[in-house]
């Protein structure tokens, strides 16, 4: 079977496919042999039809020979087959091939199943500590760096804080306004549909304002910040570290934290609290266009319910927690940037994985500040 | 090097007519070119005079403005990605290894494709292209991240000669590398061309391998090319040409030539 064949066309053949003339143990290999045609020659040169042994092949009709070809005819060299009327242009190539000291590919050992499960559940729990001690000390350099800049004002890099404001905060207005407006109506529709039957609709605009003021507001913009500015940190700074520049910062003795890490995190702190106050604003707009269009409540209705059903502790719950849950994406995101090493993989890398552990961090925090809040009272 | 084995007088790629732009600059205008089977073509060039794109046009990855490309007498863009990439193999400046694959599977990659041999038998094809282009069969499980430049460089090699291409491309071979390793590098493109016959363009700005290596030298200047042997190219009275072969750098070169070519 030759090549084109093997791949499903048979236009103009290119090589003339290798033919095997039968002269007792003595076969002659005629038409081309290379990588197409190895597998036929090897079948036939090493099972011939005859069944006797081959003991010496004739390749004067050999057109073409490429290098698994001469692969080939040296394994069978070496097995004691003689190789006779070799063309002059085929020696050199022969020559090479049977000069190199060939020896298998290395494989990996193998390793039982159970034990790697047990070695990948050690790797997976190391990991899982270091990772916690490297947030740990990052969060402390941070916090220290943080703390240096409000007792050294001047030392801020305003220009830059300002670009990340309106990176992280102006340029994310129009998507995380839109969410909070879709989560507000979801829960609005839920509200009406579950409380219908006790004939209790009225308590739907309860239910979206302490909701979307104490919990979805913040929480839906915190994740929203995670995926989109967590990950352009870790890629900004992944980058600057592929190209070096941060070494390049080190040489010139500017610290990266100070110069990289603080801007950013300053920015996102000043920023995702004013994000979760517009997102708790258009969350009770989505709310009342549900309540409108389900029961009729026109808004000064609407805001009347609404008051009645919050106070100033609401609101302060979910704001607070806003700057804690920016600390903690922009320390995460900074980190992961600057574990980045080499390669471009190793950005990408890094940058999933800062996504996946700040969101994880941004609902762990808020499960346990749920259960604070329950135990102050708040 | 004992030549026993001399270019053909047969043009395996050729170029007519050749015109790249890119906006308002002009790149190439009318470069025509004849790579012979069998030579070893050296493409050289100061920065941005379009060696890179010139390359791109004659491998079919890029489209000219005008002008043709034909691969053994066939236009490049009508030869199916089977054919193609049986006939060319091309080594990119940066090796461009697949980094998630390791050494061996980067080179059985284009095998496993494109035949349906045995597992065991793409292995040791792909430990034979490692030993050709100079490396152990033991770095074929690394992973082109684990690799020095000289060894990331090899690897490429072996799988660039994977489907035993007649014609390779090699984007700056030896740059970025030591001068031992370079060494090695040139000598290993010798020996192939030797024994299998394998055609080599080459774009560089290695002098010695220009002159050690190379039976032809194409040099862009003025967006256009001027092919010739180095003896020829060297008493071209063209300014730039005339500073690139006798500056400096050029000297030293010049011994190496005479080195090799005393004791081949």
């Amino acid at each position: 079977m030759t090549f084109n064949q093997v791949m499903g066309k048979s236009p103009e053949p290119r090589s003339p496919a290798l033919i095997i003339d039968e002269h007792g143990d003595r076969p002659a290999l005629k038409g081309a042999l290379d990588i197409r045609s190895l597998t036929d020659a090897e079948k036939l040169l090493k099972r011939p039809p005859g069944g006797k042994k081959v003991r010496a092949i004739d390749l004067h009709g050999l057109d073409a020979l490429d290098t698994p070809g001469a692969l080939l005819l040296c394994a069978l060299r070496n097995d004691g087959v003689e190789l006779t009327g070799v063309r002059s242009e085929h020696k050199a190539l022969l020559d090479l091939i049977c000069g190199l000291d060939l020896k298998p590919l290395s494989k990996p050992p193998p390793v039982s199943r159970w034990r790697e499960f047990v070695t990948q559940l050690g790797k997976g729990t190391d990991e899982a500590w270091r990772d916690t001690l490297e947030i740990i000390t990052f969060v402390g350099r941070s916090a220290s760096a943080l703390a240096h800049a409000f007792v050294h004002p001047h030392e801020l890099r305003l220009a830059s804080i300002s670009r990340q404001v309106s990176e992280t905060g102006v340029n994310a207005l129009p998507i995380v306004g839109l969410l909070a407006v879709m989560i507000s109506i979801v829960i609005a529709y839920q509200g009406v549909a579950q409380l219908r039957p006790y004939g209790g609709e009225d308590l739907t605009v309860a239910l979206v304002a302490v909701s979307v003021l104490r919990e979805m507001g913040v929480l839906i913009t915190a994740i929203l910040v995670a995926g989109r500015s967590g990950s352009a940190f870790t890629a900004e700074i992944g980058v600057m570290k592929v190209r070096e520049e941060i070494d390049a910062l080190n040489v010139m003795g500017l610290a990266p934290v100070p110069l990289l890490v603080l801007p950013r995190l300053v920015g996102l702190v000043i920023t995702l609290p004013l994000l979760t106050f517009y997102a708790d604003m258009m969350g009770l707009v989505g709310g009342a266009i549900v309540v409108n269009a389900l029961l009729g409540y026109g808004p000064t209705q609407y805001l009347e319910l609404a008051r009645h059903a919050v106070d100033g502790s609401d609101l302060f719950v979910g704001l607070f927690k806003a700057p804690i849950f920016a600390f903690m994406i922009g320390v995460i995101g900074c980190m992961h940037g600057l574990r980045v090493t080499g390669s471009a993989e190793s950005v990408g890398r890094e940058t999933t994985r800062s996504v996946v552990k700040a969101i994880f961090v941004v609902i762990v925090l808020d499960a346990l500040f749920s259960i604070l809040f329950e135990k102050v009272g708040l | 090097m004992s030549a026993n084995r001399t270019p053909h007088a047969e043009a395996i790629l050729s170029a007519r007519g050749i015109v790249n732009r890119f906006g308002k600059q002009q790149v190439h205008d009318h470069v025509s070119l004849d790579i012979m089977r069998g030579e070893i073509l050296g493409i050289a060039g100061g920065s941005g005079s379009g060696k890179s794109v010139l390359l791109r046009t004659l491998v079919g990855l890029h489209r000219p403005n005008a002008g043709t490309v034909t691969l053994n007498g066939k236009a490049i863009e009508a030869v199916a990605p089977v054919d193609r990439a049986s006939q060319i193999g091309v080594l990119f400046q940066q090796g461009a290894l697949f980094s998630s694959l390791s050494v061996a599977q980067n080179i059985m990659l284009p095998i496993r494709e494109y035949t349906r041999l045995p597992p065991s038998d793409q292995e040791m094809i792909a430990a034979m292209k490692l030993e050709l282009a100079g490396m152990t069969a033991d770095s074929g499980v690394k992973f082109p991240s684990e690799l020095s430049g000289g060894m990331v460089k090899r690897a490429a090699f072996a799988r660039a000669l994977a489907l035993d291409p007649q014609l390779l491309f090699l984007d700056e071979p030896t740059s970025d590398l030591d001068p031992l390793t370079a060494s090695g590098i040139d000598a290993m493109i010798g020996k192939l061309n030797q024994s299998l016959g394998v055609t080599f363009v080459i774009v560089t700005h290695d002098l010695t391998t220009l002159f050690t290596l190379c039976n032809r030298v194409g040099v862009l200047v003025d967006h256009k090319i001027t092919v010739d042997t180095l003896d020829h190219l060297r008493r071209s009275d063209h300014p730039w040409i005339h500073e690139f072969l006798h500056g400096p750098r050029a000297l030293g070169a010049m011994e190496a030539r005479r080195q090799s070519h005393g004791n081949g």
